[in-house]
């Protein structure tokens, strides 16, 4: 078991090796930082004093390793933008988007277990139909315009909920967070929304193919032998086998969820490090672009090796192999 | 049982945590600066932010027009001496009177503030010595003789000595340091970065109170986002508004549009740099063997085939103003009788024939897609009115900024779409960034792309420079101007037009400089 984990850590880190080599050289191909932070008349003296002070004027090897001696003692660099270490501007934006993430992912999953639930014990019904038809929608239609009309409804012709930024926010031990204040929470609902769809099909339709799996097996008719209602077999003896792959995608969708909540912090002005990524891109701030993907990539390869030590403790078999 | 229901009814109160005092006036801004310290960064979303909070010893008005502001008056005693005489009874957010220390202190930090992006080094490069004379008298001697001096120097922003001294850019951000203090309209209060920041009006402020006590800045950068934010009450102002959604806010009862000339040229450049030019091929596809665009026939034929009216009217929906030189009406040196080229496809072919190219040549049109609205239209746009015009165009690209401003500044593009910004009451600067022959040792032409190089307006524009007094220097730029642009040096386009738009019955004092300040915001009259 050691061994395995040892192994796995080793691998990860060569997988951020390889991500910082290919993220450096791919965000220093782009373009010039110079041109982008500096406003138009500038001067070429303080041209050159800019690109002297953000270690630009050196060719790419040398800047790529003295980012790799620092990386390995845990400074990713200052931010050209911010002038701030890389990895706090990250972290400080970071709970804002596991907040909205959080939220994404309890409502695909508070609203999508029970609809598949309903949709699978009555297939082919017109509540089945009508279910799957509305998760093709979720699936199928484009995030950024889900956004846009949210808004467009909710915010703009009815009035109900706010559509920009993050509210009033309080604090809950120690932690900055919107669920401390109705406000906080009021604006918190559109965009999780919006982020959750896409998620909520999948958990439908997930659901759904479980139930309709597990349904025809010869332990639910055992159950109903032996005279257990037709809610606690679904409740309590389906719901236990089909949550195993609910659980194992969502465990990466999550990581999914984190990293690409980009278009929605994007259009309702949510102060997340999806937001920070696309304006460091289009601002070429080369230091925050590849600490925010080794982050990411981090955060994948912890989940995933959650994932793995979870499934060798569940499955003798797993151990096995590894070992 | 009534006792009972008024606990809970307190209850439920106390669980719904009240929202902050409503801000006065909440303002959804597309940009955001990267730092609350005036001196971190000049790029315009910090300056906007530092005018807000800070004062400089000259104001530039939204028309980058020179005023006096905490320098009541300036006196040229000899041509490198300066005496500034300083206002009287301003003070900074904390009560604490401006003194000549904390100017001179102000000026000396301007160039030493670490791993700036983007410093104001420039602004006091010229500055030899500062002499306090007295209490309210500085006297500044710069290295050369600078008739733009108070340009330069008045815009460095002015901070309090003894609340800064020792602290760093980042201090600025948090208000309890006490470092962000100013002598301008608003006092500091908070800034969420990618969120919000907080302003309050400062009553002690030395100049007109701003209409609005506490303001509330939402950074939105998305565009249709910021619009929905207008439209669903969450702010009662927005900046940069979409071209196309200009129409539609206007035709509503409960919205204005104000709009304004930009200070922002939108040009066509067409490169010189080399002896050929990067896309420019012969009717058959080979890469010409010289450099059509070093002749200014073919210049001035190519902004012959372009109609600007066209351009301003499909693909900005009007918000442009076609243009025939660099420097917008209302800045100093903007000749009124250089207008822009009407189209005229006969004459253009006459012109390209009289040049050599009877028969045309090949012409790829580079532009940006992500800077400008309608930037990818643009080159498609005007890729079909060479064709028309009897040029062969052979591509039109359009490539996000970050990518494409590296590739136009390195000479990859032979015709390529670009746009300058104006910053400084005349058109001097821009001129000399974008025309005066490219430099590098004197830090001249340093956005001349193109590689123009016109020894003859070179002379006369470092003549006009020169020159101390202000009505003479602007007679001399329109004379330069209206010299150089017969020379068809690049091919101008049109100015851009800024749009705002307000809750009705608010309005905002906009301009040329494009900024959106929460104290030129007032209430409808």
């Amino acid at each position: 078991m050691t061994a395995f984990v040892i192994r796995r850590i080793f691998q990860a880190a060569l997988v951020l090796l390889a991500t910082a080599v290919i993220v450096f050289i791919g965000v220093y191909a782009i373009g010039d930082p110079l041109e982008i932070l500096l406003p138009g008349d500038a001067t070429m003296a303080e041209r050159e004093a800019v690109a002297q002070s953000l270690g630009l004027d050196k060719p790419l090897p040398v800047q790529f390793f003295t980012f790799l001696g620092n990386a390995v003692q845990g400074d990713f660099g200052r931010s050209f933008v911010y002038n701030r270490p890389a990895v706090d501007v990250i972290l400080e934006r970071l709970p804002a988007t596991l907040e909205l993430a959080f939220t994404a992912l309890m409502i695909s999953l508070i609203l999508g277990i029970p609809l598949g639930l309903w949709a699978g014990t009555k297939p082919q019904s017109g509540v089945d139909e009508t279910i799957m038809t509305g998760s093709i929608l979720g699936f199928s239609m484009p995030n950024f315009w889900q956004g846009m009309m949210l808004i467009m409804v909710f915010s703009v012709a009815l009035g109900w909920l706010p559509s920009t930024g993050r509210g009033e926010t309080g604090t809950v031990l120690g932690m900055r967070t919107s669920f401390a204040t109705w406000d906080g929470v009021a604006h918190l609902i559109l965009p999780a929304t919006n982020l959750a769809l896409g998620q909520l099909a999948l958990v439908i339709r997930l659901t759904r193919t479980g139930v309709q799996e597990t349904m025809p097996l010869d332990f639910v008719k055992f159950a109903r032998a032996r005279g257990l209602s037709e809610t606690r077999i679904l409740l309590v003896h389906v719901m236990k086998n089909i949550l195993i792959p609910i659980v194992t995608v969502i465990g990466v969708e999550f990581g999914s969820l984190i990293a690409f909540a980009v278009v929605t912090e994007t259009i309702f002005a949510w102060p997340g490090v999806g937001k920070l990524i696309i304006d460091s891109i289009g601002a070429l701030d080369r230091p925050i672009v590849v600490a925010y993907i080794l982050v990411i990539v981090a955060m994948f390869i912890v989940i995933n090796l959650i994932v793995d030590v979870l499934y060798s403790l569940l499955d003798p078999r797993v151990r096995a192999r590894a070992a | 049982m009534l006792h009972m229901k008024s606990v809970l009814l307190a209850g439920l109160l106390a669980t719904t945590a009240l929202p902050a005092l409503a801000a006065d006036l909440t303002i959804g801004r597309s940009n955001e600066p990267s730092s609350i310290d005036p001196q971190f960064s000049r790029t315009g979303n910090n300056q906007m932010t530092g005018d807000m909070i800070f004062g400089r010893l000259a104001e530039f008005d939204q028309n980058l027009q020179m005023k006096p502001n905490l320098a009541e008056s300036w006196t040229n005693i000899d041509p490198l001496t300066w005496e500034i005489k300083l206002r009287e009874g301003v003070t900074f957010h904390d009560g604490s009177p401006l003194t000549v220390e904390d100017v001179i202190y102000s000026i000396e930090r301007t160039d030493e503030v670490p791993n700036s992006p983007a410093p104001f080094t420039d602004m006091v490069s010229n500055v030899a010595s500062l002499e306090k004379v007295d209490d309210t008298t500085l006297r500044i001697t710069t290295n050369t003789p600078a008739p733009s001096f108070m340009e330069s120097i008045g815009r460095v922003f002015i901070i309090s000595k003894a609340a800064t001294e020792g602290k760093s850019s980042d201090d600025f951000a948090d208000a309890a340091t006490g470092a962000a203090i100013g002598t301008g309209p608003y006092r500091y209060v908070a800034w969420t970065p990618g969120e919000t920041m907080e302003l309050e009006a400062y009553d002690g402020f030395w100049g007109e109170m701003p209409e609005f006590k506490d303001v509330q800045i939402r950074f939105i950068s998305n565009d249709a986002a910021r619009v929905a934010a207008l439209l669903s009450g969450s702010v009662d102002l927005i900046d940069g508004v979409p071209p196309a959604d200009v129409p539609r806010l206007e035709a509503d009862d409960n919205y204005t549009v104000i709009s304004t000339p930009s200070g922002r040229v939108i040009y066509l450049g067409l490169s010189m740099r080399g002896d050929t030019a990067p896309g420019v091929t012969d009717t058959a596809g080979n890469l010409l063997s010289e450099n059509p665009f070093r002749d200014p026939r073919v210049r001035k034929a190519i902004s012959l085939m372009i109609d600007r009216q066209l351009i301003v009217d499909r693909i900005l929906g009007g918000s442009g103003i076609p243009a025939g030189q660099i420097a917008a009406p209302g800045l100093g040196g903007h000749a009124e009788d250089v207008t822009p080229d009407a189209p005229d496809v006969e004459q253009a072919k006459a012109l390209l024939a009289e040049a050599g190219y009877p028969e045309g040549f090949g012409i790829t049109v580079s532009s940006s897609n992500d800077r400008f609205p309608g930037d990818g239209d643009l080159a498609q746009a005007i890729g079909q009115m060479l064709a028309r015009g009897g040029l062969t165009v052979t591509g039109v690209e359009a490539l996000p900024y970050n990518v494409y401003s590296k590739a136009a500044t390195a000479g990859d593009y032979g015709a390529f779409v670009f746009s300058l910004g104006a910053s400084t009451p005349t058109s001097a600067t821009l001129l000399q960034s974008l025309l005066h022959s490219y430099d590098k040792e004197a830090g001249k032409g340093a956005f001349n792309r193109v590689r123009y190089s016109n020894p003859e307006f070179d002379a006369a524009l470092a003549e006009a420079m020169e020159e101390f007094d202000p009505e003479k220097q602007r007679a001399m730029l329109e004379d330069v101007t209206r010299m150089v642009f017969a020379d068809t040096p690049v091919v101008p386009l049109y100015w851009q037009k800024a749009h705002w738009a307000a809750k009705t019955g608010l309005t905002i004092d906009g301009g040329l400089s494009e900024d959106t300040l929460p104290q030129a915001v007032s209430s409808a009259k």
